[in-house]
Order: structure tokens, then sequence, then C-alpha cells
């Protein structure tokens, strides 16, 4: 496996509370990895340590054998992306100009041809042509949800570190926005991966090559889907008692968590 | 070339053909404003006659022309842009649409230099007393932002708050003064804190117009950075590959150095510094590239349109541009606001 990241050794604390213990992941090339973890695990804190909004206590974070600290907050930006859980605004933009941030990366100043054509073709593939030309502010949680994420497609990272993307989304739209992102990974020309933090372990477990499933600031179990996600492992994390099912889903089979209750304590 | 990228280069050939337009209307109205005045030797035809040497009008004439009105217009031009653009840029990195260019606190700084000079008669440039000291001590609160800057961890509430604090401490200062001025002094600082474009002389102008357009294509080159500033904070930056902390601080410092150029010449102009940027993004939007020119352009016509209806309305007597932008621009702005309150 090529190794695309690298982490050895991260931790981090907010004052004496310590969210990330030693936390060690390699994730290669063409991977789709879901985060799964309780509230206040530390999966938001563990993606913006690997995009340097946070700065660990200790531990380093390659991406293709470079390490972050030592690049340009420009270079990082050009090889991850990071979708945050929501994005207030203070100065509303069109959703045109908003994805077209994606590309600041790669442009000095002036825009080119290919940059108006890639965030185009990033508007069509996420579906927003219908609302190009609105204002980011006016559009509802779950559009705005669409737009970051695809102002990150634009961006055209190798990794892509999505904080809870589908939060806001309807149904359909959350199969729609995994299937986009499993795409984009599936691609092995481009060899890019994505680390997710999510909540719904069935898509994690219909989508994602490999499961990590964090409790307390540490790893607690890391592996494909059907090896994390064991009715022993969720109930011990989050609490709850759950039937593990093999689902089918065309000519891939993954599985399907049934939730029964909660564990009392 | 794909329907969406075409129609989004159509609507930036019209915003840029609407900041053309503000462009051409500013120094048609500038052209105006030179033929406009209380002399009673001149006109405005002779005026205009004159400054394109078509006609050659006596020494009081020509000294009236370019030596009163040059400059004045001059400094509303120059003085407007810049107030404006600070705004925009301070708003921005901010992220706060309620910040203007003395919210930092220059302003107080330049006010608390002034009353040294006035009442105290202290002053490092004794023939330049008010502007040295104004310019001096706005000079010390950019010093004080540089510093906040390069402390780790600074928000963007911590400069205003900061700011807030420094427009405290300068505004009990200048009271303290003001309870021990003789009657003179009063009124030399009160004058001062109107703001006001007769001021500066004409090599005074030339030099501030100068700095500024030094200053200015520094301004556009933060215009991408601002965009993701402002669109969605700290973390939005970041992870465009925008480091949050040292681009506010240097947008800071060159809108407070600004901000200092003007007002240490003109005294106190607010309000075009919170209007104009506000005016140009109800007009254009938000987009940095664009707001940045829009907001000069909207800024000179602004304090040109002021001072120009101040300075005639009730001719001899002149009525600072301070008061003027606030009691014309005030209400249109509002007006502007209101009507736009549902269209972001």
């Amino acid at each position: 496996m090529t190794s695309l990241l690298k982490i050895e050794g991260l931790e981090f604390s907010w004052g004496s509370n310590q969210v990330l213990k030693d936390i060690n992941l390699d994730v290669g090339r063409n991977e789709f990895v879901a985060i799964l973890g309780v509230n206040g695990a530390g999966k938001s804190t563990f993606l913006k340590c690997i995009n340097r909004i946070l700065a660990p206590a200790k531990g380093t974070v390659e991406i293709s054998g470079r390490n972050i600290a030592d690049m340009s907050l420009m270079d990082l930006s050009k090889a991850t992306s990071y979708v945050p859980q929501s994005v207030r605004t203070s100065f509303s933009m069109s959703v045109f100009d908003v994805v077209m941030l994606g590309r600041r990366p790669h442009i000095s100043w002036r825009i080119s041809d290919d940059d108006h054509e890639r965030v185009s073709e990033t508007i069509r593939f996420l579906g927003l042509e219908d609302f190009a030309f609105r204002k980011f502010d006016r559009l509802s949680g779950g559009e705005r949800q669409r737009v970051v994420i695809a102002k990150a497609v634009a961006q055209d990272p190798m990794l892509f570190l999505l904080d809870e993307p589908t939060s806001d989304l309807d149904l359909r739209n959350q199969v729609s926005i995994m299937k986009k992102i499993r795409h984009i990974v599936s691609d092995v020309e481009s060899g890019k991966s994505a680390i997710v933090a999510i909540h719904d372990i069935n898509m994690a477990a219909r989508f994602a090559d490999r499961v990590v499933l964090l409790d307390g600031g540490s790893i607690k179990a890391d592996g494909t889907p059907s090896e994390v996600l064991t009715e022993a492992n969720i109930a011990d994390v989050f609490g709850v008692s759950c039937d593990v099912i093999p689902e089918e889903y065309g000519l891939s089979s993954s599985l399907q968590v049934l939730v029964k209750d909660e564990i009392e304590k | 070339m794909d329907s969406i990228s075409k129609k989004y280069i159509e609507d930036s050939r019209t915003q840029v053909t609407i900041i053309a337009s503000v462009c051409a209307a500013t120094l048609l109205s500038a052209v105006i404003a030179m033929g406009l005045g209380s002399s009673s030797t001149l006109d405005s035809i002779s005026t205009i006659k004159i400054m394109f040497g078509l006609e050659s009008g006596s020494d009081l004439q020509s000294a009236i022309i370019w030596e009163l009105r040059f400059p004045r217009v001059l400094m509303a031009i120059i003085g407007g842009a810049a107030l404006a653009t600070a705004g925009a840029l301070m708003q921005g990195c901010l992220g706060n649409p309620l910040v203007s260019p003395l919210t930092l606190g220059v302003a107080s700084g330049a006010a608390l230099g002034a009353a040294f000079a006035i009442v105290l008669g202290i002053s490092i440039i004794p023939n330049l007393a008010i502007v040295a000291n104004a310019f001096l001590f706005s000079l010390v609160v950019v010093g004080i932002i540089i510093q906040l800057g390069n402390m780790r961890s600074v928000s963007a509430e911590s400069y205003i708050l900061v700011g807030i604090a420094i427009t405290f401490i300068s505004g009990a200062i200048v009271s303290t003064f003001t309870y021990f001025a003789t009657d003179a002094q009063l009124s030399q600082l009160t004058h001062w804190s109107f703001g006001s474009l007769s001021r500066p002389s004409l090599s005074n102008v030339v030099w501030i117009s100068g700095a500024i357009i030094c200053l200015m294509p520094s301004a556009m080159k933060w215009a991408w950075d601002l965009n993701t500033l402002s669109l969605g904070g700290d973390d939005f930056a970041i992870s465009s590959g925008v480091d949050p902390s040292s681009t506010r601080r240097n947008i800071l410092v060159l809108s407070a150095l600004m901000t200092s150029i003007v007002i240490a010449f003109t005294g106190l102009i607010g309000f075009v510094g919170l209007a104009a940027p506000h005016m140009s993004r109800l007009v254009i939007g938000n987009d940095y590239r664009k707001l940045i020119p829009c907001s000069a352009v909207f800024g000179s016509f602004l304090m040109l349109f002021a001072d120009t209806v101040g300075r005639t309305i009730f001719a001899p007597v002149i009525i600072p541009v301070g008061i003027m932008l606030a009691i014309i621009g005030g209400p249109f702005f509002m007006y502007l606001l209101l009507q736009n309150r549902g269209v972001s």
C-alpha cells in the first residue's frame, strides 16, 4: 500500500483535557476511511490536526512523505481540503464564488479559463446548477453543506478531510454525496483518499473501505467495516445493543447495524 | 465555454462596468465641484475653461482654483478612497460589518496627539504640530496592533476589544485636557475633531496622494485572502491556504496606516469608512477583488459630494465634511440598507 497519510504518536490537549492520545494511523491512496465515535471522542479535533487548523502537542503528521509542520499552508491546502461541520458567514457570496475559493491555492490573482471550467464542472458534478448564482447565506443548511463540499472538490487535493459532511442532508442527498466521495476516491489514476468523520454507522459501513473507531481520544479499533463494526465494539463505544446483519448492495457486500436499545451503565 | 462560466464572466463584466461608471461619475463631479464656490470672481464655466487652459485667468482666479479648490477636491477623492478602502479591509479581516477605520483606536490616538499639541503645546515638529502629533500617536496605535498580532492565537474580537479600550483611554485623557483647556484651545480641539478638507495644503495633498496611491495595490493583493476570511472565518481560511493571524495583522496595519495618513491632516472623518463599503456590497456583492476598487470610488464620490454640499449650501459659511457626511450619508445609507434588507 502506498502511504498517503502517516500519523505517528499524535496527541492534542485543550488545556488539561487531553483530547487525542497517541494516535497512529496510515492511510493509503484510494482509501475511504470513516472515523466513528461518540460526541467528544475527538473526531473533529483529529481532522483539524491533519490540516494544521490545530497544532498537536506531540507527534507527526506526514502527507506524501512530507511533514505538514514543514509545509506552507498554501502547499498543505493543495494536498488536503477540509470540510467543517458548518460555515457561519459574515459576508455572503454567490455559490459560484464560494466554490471558486477552492481554487485559491492554485491561483495567484487572476482566474484562468481552466479555473472557471473546473468550478463549473464541480457545480454540475454535485448538482448545484439550480442555485449556482444564489447567495450562500440564502441557502438551506443542506444546500450550504453541498456547496462547501463542492469547494473542497474544486480544491483538487489528494486527501479530503470531511467533518460530518451529511449531517444537514436529506436521505437522498446523504446517499448522493457519499456516492460521489466514493466515486472520487475510487479513481485509481488520481489516487485520492478521504477521511470522513461521521455518526451514521450504516453509511460508514456501506461506503468506507476502512473504519477507525475513536474512543476517549484513542483508536479503539481500525479495520474493514466487518472487522470493526461488531456488536461488542458498538456496545462498548456507543453504549447501545445492536444486531449486525450482512447486507448486499448490488455487487458489493456490506453490513447493516440495527440498534436495539441503550445499555444501562 | 460552459454556460455557468459564461454567466459568471458576464456578471463580472457588468460589475466592472458599474465600478467604471461610478469612477467616471466621480471624475465628472470633481470637475463640477471645482467650479462651485463662494467666490464672486469665478463662475463654473470660467473655472472649467481656466482649468483646461482654454482661458487665462487672473492671478486671484488661478490661486482660488489651484491653491484652494484643487487640493480640497483632490483630498476628497484620495481621502474618501483611502478611508473607504480601509473600512472594507477591516470589515473583511475582522469578519464584522460594524467595523470602520476608527474602530481600532487609530482615530482616538490621532485625537490624543492633536490634544497634546493644542492644549499642552507639545510636539516633535513645532511648525506641523497637530499633524505630526496626530500621525505619531496614531502610529503608536499601529504599533500596538502589530504587537497584538505577533501574539499567538489573537482573535478578531481581541483586536476590536483592544481598539475599544484604546478609544476609552484616549478619550479619557482628551477629556482631562479639555477640562483644563482655555476657550481658544477648546475651540481649536473641537474644530479639529469635526474633520475638514480645508486643512491640508497643496503640498500636503500631493504627499498624501503619493502615499495612498503606493498603499492601494497592497490592498488589492489581499483580495483573495479577504474573501476566504470574510466568508467562512479562520478554519475555512486555513483550509484554503490562508494564515488568518498574519493576514489579519498585515491587513489591519495597512488599513490603520491609510487611516492615519488621512486623518492626521483632516481630523476625524469616520462615516465614509463604514458606509462606502456597505453601499458597494449592496451594488456589487462581497467579492473583494471588486469590492476594494468599488469601495474606493464610492468613498471618493461620497466625500466629494458631502464636501461640495458643505461648502456651497450655506456659502460663505463652510460646514465641515465630517458633519456633512453624517447628515447626508446617514439617511441615504439607512435608506439603502432598508431597501435591500431582503436582498443580501
